[in-house]
């Protein structure tokens, strides 16, 4: 499985010098920063620094902005947890129940959990990648449209999860989500609801929308509060109890490993990747859980299940990069830039022929995972210093940063504009305990759906269940999909009915 | 109707019902062919029959309690005040419109005292179109900054 002459020499030349990581520590500093600002992206951080790697050789320039990319993944977390912004899309899922325990007081416990699945998670995608780098790049050239409506699907059966007090409530936010992700131009070039606008060519934009929809309708609610915290006493933002909430992941292994194993396996999915992968894992710690009622009110298990799919899905997006030369996303396609900057072509026979390169990125990352543990832990001191802040001069700076973030996005008004209605649609939704985060999904997986269900339905000749039949790993999803939603619950009220029948 | 059905409750439903419909009605008008309605038509039919199971059901209880309007007109005044802040942004300026955003906003959320909120809202301003706005890859309309 590994080449162990081209481990050998990859050691050597992360290990001979310290070049190669000199610029790791700035490189997550910048990730964690982008991360955590509403409106920056990962992907705008590594452009904007891409330039900057035109003067280093290859390796110090994959390490460095691959880091950013590793800092991002968690920066956007924190601010879930904290704020209830998820800085990406990848971010959504962290939110539901780390925000709820930030607003218990236990932040420092929520930050810790999140540092930790992310560590944990981006360990075991690299990990993964390392040794199943030429299988997975296999599996990667087999998945195809109905392969990814499978997923897609998967992502969706969150939203009948997400609200327990009423099924119809959260099908109708999640409905009203996909209805709204089909304004724009479709897949087949047709022209819907644009009203003559050309902001609307490309349809709403997910981000402000999301910025919009879980922020700032948040921060109008908050609006007459004192502090976030509302218990003075649990305002700190202390070490040890950062330190409890680390050691608490370790307690909810299962929870870890299952994310982490569907991050990167989603992650390595083009085009698909973190966002459905945080959403998807979420979905199945709840299913999954014996206490299914405590998610969304602060439960440990979300936010791990959360962070570590997201992390994880780092490095299964770099397999479509390495093995196949594809980006599977933004991120990947800044890094398959900086690629061709050093006149490097991923692909086969990058991996055949300069094993070693392939194995020292792999390695780097993990050794940045390793420091992202440590420089997290210290940036989270300040990071949590945002609970001290009082609400009155907290809301309305957070409200102008969402709209700032929104324009970062977009370059237009069209940004702002669209922080601003989702603000009031997520208003009206949250008063009347409709689930905000049904509507993000139906929004950010929509699109994705159709462009794919439509792929499938002309590859299949407008047979799509016939064509499902010929597909093993489509066929494979699928079963596996059914026996997750219905087998499982299905065999627990069985096993609960049992143990009702014995005991009486 | 009403008294069962919270007006806020209605007004979402209206929206949510009213953009739906036109969203589905502008589709089948550019294409009527499967390709095109792939997502709209079965989604479509599924909200009609939610929002009928959603107001049957809402009809079905009793009356919630009247909750609190001042409440609710404070968040209405904010919003109002965050859409004219968004749009004010590329037409008054981005430093001028934060600033005038941050200080009213800080003041209704109860912020006290006569030149706490000014001073705060021009040193946010001030740090945010230095750092956040030079990281902006767009440009940036600025009055004063």
């Amino acid at each position: 499985m590994i080449d162990t002459f081209a481990f050998s020499q990859a050691m050597g030349l992360l290990f001979s010098s310290i070049d190669p990581w000199l610029w790791v520590i700035p490189g997550l500093l910048i990730g964690l920063i982008f991360g955590s600002i509403p409106g920056l992206q990962i992907s705008m951080a590594m452009a904007v620094f891409l330039p900057v790697t035109f003067g280093m050789d290859f390796l110090q320039a994959m390490l460095f902005l691959t880091s950013i990319f590793t800092g991002g993944a968690y920066g956007g977390g924190v601010t879930a947890i904290l704020m209830n912004i998820p800085g990406s899309s990848s971010s959504i899922a962290t939110a539901f129940d780390g925000y709820p325990m930030a607003r218990q007081g236990k932040h420092n416990e929520a930050l810790g959990l999140g540092l930790a699945a992310s560590v944990v998670g981006a360990f075991v995608g690299y990990i993964l990648l390392l040794l199943l780098i030429g299988p997975l790049a296999a599996f990667v050239l087999k998945i195809g449209p109905m392969e990814m409506v499978v997923v897609v699907l998967w992502g969706l059966t969150l939203i009948a999860t997400l609200n327990d007090s009423s099924l119809p409530k959260g099908l109708m936010a999640g409905a009203f989500g996909l209805m709204l992700s089909q304004i724009g131009m479709s897949t087949t070039g047709v022209m819907r609801t644009t009203v003559g606008n050309p902001h609307l060519l490309d349809g709403i934009s997910v981000v402000p929308a999301m910025i919009g929809i879980f922020a700032a309708s948040e921060l109008l609610r908050l609006r007459g509060g004192s502090y976030l915290v509302q218990d003075e006493t649990q305002r700190d933002i202390s070490l040890p109890k950062i330190l409890r909430g680390v050691a608490e992941t370790f307690r909810h292994p299962g929870v870890l490993i299952r994310g982490s194993l569907i991050g990167a396996v989603i992650g390595a999915i083009p085009g698909v990747g973190s966002s459905v992968a945080n959403l998807v894992s979420y979905g199945e710690a709840k299913r999954t859980s014996k206490t299914p009622e405590i998610f969304g009110k602060g439960a440990p298990d979300g936010v791990i299940a959360a962070e570590s799919a997201n992390s994880s899905s780092e490095g299964g997006s770099m397999t479509a990069l390495l093995a196949l030369g594809i980006p599977g996303g933004a991120a990947t396609a800044v890094l398959l830039a900086a690629f061709s900057f050093h006149n490097i072509i991923g692909g086969p026979s990058f991996i055949r022929n300069q094993t070693d390169i392939v194995y020292s990125i792999i390695l780097g990352n993990l050794g940045q995972v390793v420091l992202l543990a440590v420089i997290g832990l210290l940036m989270l001191r300040v990071l949590g210093m945002v609970v001290r802040v009082p609400l009155a001069y907290l809301v309305p700076s957070v409200l102008a940063m969402c709209a700032w973030g929104g324009y970062g996005i977009t370059g237009t008004i069209a940004g702002p504009l669209t922080v601003a209605a989702f603000a009031g649609l997520g208003w009206l939704m949250r008063r009347n305990d409709y689930p905000v985060a049904a509507t993000v999904i139906g929004l950010l997986l929509g699109r994705m759906m159709e462009g794919e269900l439509v792929r499938t339905l002309q590859i299949s000749g407008g047979r799509p269940f016939a064509y499902l039949m010929e597909r093993p790993i489509a066929m494979g999803l699928f079963v596996v999909m059914i026996l997750v939603l219905v087998g499982a619950p299905l065999l627990k009220s069985l096993r609960r009915h049992r143990q009702r029948r014995t005991g009486a | 109707m009403s008294a069962r059905l919270p007006a806020t409750h209605a007004a979402l439903l209206g929206i949510i019902l009213a953009l739906s419909g036109y969203i589905g009605w502008s589709a089948v008008q550019a294409s009527a062919k499967l390709n095109n309605l792939v997502v709209i038509a079965p989604v479509g039919a599924a909200m009609l029959l939610l929002a009928v199971a959603l107001i049957v059901n809402a009809l079905r209880r009793p009356a919630p309690e009247p909750g609190e309007t001042t409440s609710v007109w404070g968040d209405l005044l904010l919003l109002a005040g965050f859409a004219v802040f968004c749009y004010a942004l590329t037409h008054v300026g981005f430093d001028v419109a934060t600033f005038a955003f941050v200080w009213a906003g800080v003041v209704m959320s109860g912020g006290k005292g006569l030149w706490q909120p000014p001073l705060f809202a021009a040193l946010f301003t001030l740090l945010l179109v230095k750092t956040f706005g030079a990281l902006f890859p767009y440009p940036m309309l600025t009055l004063v900054l």
